[in-house]
């Protein structure tokens, strides 16, 4: 480090963080020379309690990995479920697990394109931008009772069906929401100062990206088509005419512009959605303490922020012997990482908040020591143990 | 005001300090109601009339909490700082004509002499000195960035903001605020006796000179799209960030008397003061300003923030020779040369 460059820590604590990460920017001025991010600091156990508790208890528990994607962790689990124990979900419910998931996708990049206008300075569009996904926060609460966490899926089916007498009134709903993302894309692609901020920044091409292995829009930004939606798709995917959204500006304009794009593409699904569902049962039965025969899945999901990736173990238990969750973040660390090195200090926020980051559903814990290049595990003894330890220093 | 009771009613209740600082809140509430509600907020709603007594109440919250100085603040110059923050832009605000207090329909300042402009204009840089040297002084690395921040923009937009200043100054002939209001109230009378080219080419001109002020303003103040010394998402409030309890306090107000003063600059430079016809000036200061105040918060929700250096650029870029270009044509119209 020469003399001219200093160390500013942003996180675990900092307003342009949600949530607890750390990342060392080593700065020259104004510019960021590298960055050093250092995730771990938020263990919540969510895998380790989902062993010990049968799949239904466990639908609640995926819920909750993340606030804003709950409904993309029970889909994703709910799928890697049914597909160990061979369950065949009636085709109603699968139009209307889709139907949330675009509804909740609607939701979330509103919420981001909220989030980075107040990034960059920008509050009035933030307030506009969160008052028109008061629309869409409307009608996941019609649908599903709930604002966040919906708890509309369940292994076999999902638990509420869509009630045929709204569907104009929704329909309406969804206009307004497209009719509100096509100004914002008009705002965003046309007004000054928004582009000052936006165009070039944080910007990583698409060979970098394939290679830093990206997800979601994140990856599609930078030009990678990547939408596991059109990839490998799931549920009735393949059936729904939508296009594949990805952009090659790299920056954050291209980042605005994929979420924005794909909530107008996500109306259309929904708005398709609700004219193609067909009539019959939403679930199969499935009962608690129902064993599952053994084996494992992979289910994968294009969550709002990218490739959702669960992963489940069956002993032939009625509970998973194993449950992994890979969050969408996880993947998009090294790109982000590309992104903020030879940026300005003012332009960090903008440049994580534009990977749409969530750190706490993508840390986990565990002990490595790097001198001696080994891991090993601790009870919860030893755990409050070295609490014990350390607070009485 | 030779009288010494006269003064001294003069400097504490109207219009001095009391007057001022009651004036300062009202403005902050001004400002921040009509911010909410062209961001489609309600704002301040429940103290007092429409939340009228919001700044108040925060004020003595702010008075209230508890006061920490960092271990690693160089303690005197952080200490000192939000006082200077505090009381230079309220000194300031003494050469500003308002109200004479022996004849309603008066408006001479409580201080007024020869060069009162150039004070002014000095004070207001001085003010960023203490900024920068409160925000370095508090060991605190988002502080340091802030106070460099704050020192670099005024680099930038100082110098228009004194260019344009100058202009009216030109025309009147004087150094003297109250000269420069009396002049625009004899122009504008002889301008509507007997209309004439040259009289709407000043307009003109001065209305080129009010728009390049307001900009520089917006950045005095640190008003988006130029709050970059203390942006919130980035650096965390920059300078102020180690500041709590009093010292808090007494910054907001400072910034609160910083927006009456611009406001106030705005209406005696270029707007003609406190005159006006049928109401007393007091009265056309409040108007006037508050409309100032109203226009600055409108600006304010426009735009999303600058980087430093883009503002920088874009103000040795467009502002200066802009404002060097419009000096130059007040001098032509002026017939000096």
């Amino acid at each position: 480090m020469s003399e001219r460059e200093f160390v500013i820590p942003i996180g675990p604590q900092h307003p342009a963080l949600k949530e607890p990460e750390s990342f060392l920017f080593t700065v020259d001025g104004e510019v960021v020379v590298d960055v050093e991010p250092r995730i771990g600091y938020n263990h919540r156990g969510i895998e380790k309690a989902m062993e010990s508790r049968n799949y239904i208890q466990n639908l609640y528990i995926t819920e909750r990995v993340c606030g804003i994607c709950s409904n993309a962790h029970q889909t994703a689990y709910t799928g890697a479920v049914e597909e160990v124990g061979g369950i065949e979900i009636p085709e109603r419910a699968k139009y209307i697990r889709v139907f949330m998931q675009e509804l909740e996708r609607i939701h979330s990049h509103l919420l981001w394109l909220g989030v980075a206008a107040h990034e960059i300075g920008f509050d009035t569009m933030f307030y506009y931008v969160w008052r028109d996904r008061e629309v869409v926060m409307d009608l996941l609460e019609e649908v599903s009772g709930n604002r966040c966490n919906y708890a509309m899926a369940t292994v076999g089916g999902v638990r509420r069906d869509l009630p045929r007498d709204k569907y104009p009134k929704w329909h309406k709903m969804l206009d307004k929401l497209a009719e509100r993302t096509n100004y914002y894309i008009k705002v965003a692609s046309t007004e000054k100062t928004i582009l000052e901020r936006a165009v070039g920044v944080g910007y990583l091409g698409k060979e970098d990206m394939i290679r830093l292995s990206g997800s979601g829009p994140n990856a599609r930004s930078s030009g990678v088509p990547c939408d596991i939606r059109k990839l490998t798709p799931y549920l009735i995917y393949d059936e729904i005419p939508f296009e594949h959204i990805y952009v090659d500006n790299g920056d954050v304009l291209g980042q605005v512009l994929v979420r924005t794009l794909e909530v107008v593409e996500a109306v259309k699904i929904c708005k398709w959605v609700l004219d193609n569902i067909p009539e019959g049962e939403i679930a199969v039965k499935f009962n608690p303490l129902q064993r599952l025969p053994e084996g494992e899945a992979v289910y994968l999901v294009e969550a709002q922020r990218g490739e959702l990736i669960h992963y489940t173990i069956s002993d032939g238990r009625n509970m998973p012997y194993r449950h992994k969750i890979r969050a969408p973040t996880l993947g998009n660390i090294p790109s982000l990482v590309e992104r903020l090195k030879g940026g300005y200090i003012a332009d960090i926020p903008i440049t994580i908040a534009g990977i749409d980051p969530c750190f706490s559903c993508t840390d986990r814990m565990a002990f490595y020591d790097e001198g001696k290049d080994k891991t090993w595990t601790w009870t919860d003894v030893e755990l409050s143990k070295y609490r014990k330890e350390w607070y009485s220093r | 005001m030779s009288n010494p009771l006269t003064t001294l009613v003069a400097v504490l209740f109207f219009p001095g300090l009391s007057f001022i600082l009651t004036y300062a809140l009202w403005c902050q509430w001004v400002s921040r109601k009509a911010a909410a509600r062209l961001q489609n907020r309600q704002g301040p709603l429940h103290t007092g009339w429409q939340g009228t007594l919001q700044p108040l109440a925060d004020f003595i919250k702010l008075l209230v909490n508890e006061d920490i100085t960092p271990a690693a603040a160089d303690k005197p110059v952080f200490n000192y700082s939000p006082i200077a923050v505090f009381a230079i832009p309220l000194a300031a605000t003494f050469l500003i004509p308002i109200q004479s207090l022996t004849s309603l329909w008066g408006w001479e300042p409580i201080v007024s002499f020869q060069g009162d402009l150039i004070i002014i204009l000095f004070l207001m840089s001085v003010v960023i000195l203490a900024v920068f040297l409160g925000g370095w002084s508090s060991g605190n690395v988002f502080g340091a960035v802030g106070a460099t921040r704050a020192a670099l923009m005024m680099l930038a937009y100082e110098i228009p903001l004194s260019l344009v200043a100058i202009g009216p100054a030109i025309l009147a002939g004087s150094l003297q605020i109250s000269e420069i209001v009396d002049w625009q109230v004899t122009s504008v009378n002889t301008f509507f006796r007997a209309p004439s080219i040259q009289g709407i080419a000043i307009v003109g001109v001065l209305f080129i000179g009010v728009v390049i002020y307001i900009m520089c303003l917006l950045a005095e103040l640190e008003l988006r799209p130029f709050d970059i010394s203390e942006a919130e998402t980035e650096i965390v409030h920059g300078w102020q960030v180690e500041y709590s309890g009093k010292k808090l306090a007494l910054l907001n107000a400072g910034h609160d008397i910083k927006m009456v003063l611009a406001a106030a600059l705005v209406t005696s430079l270029f707007l003609g003061g406190p005159a006006g016809p049928i109401l007393p000036p007091f009265a056309w200061f409040i108007l006037k300003t508050t409309f100032c105040v109203l226009v600055l918060t409108n600006l304010s929700v426009l735009f999303a923030r600058f980087r430093i250096d883009q503002m920088v650029a874009g103000a040795w870029k467009y502002l200066v020779p802009l404002a060097v270009l419009q000096v130059m044509a007040v001098v032509a119209l002026s017939g000096v040369i």
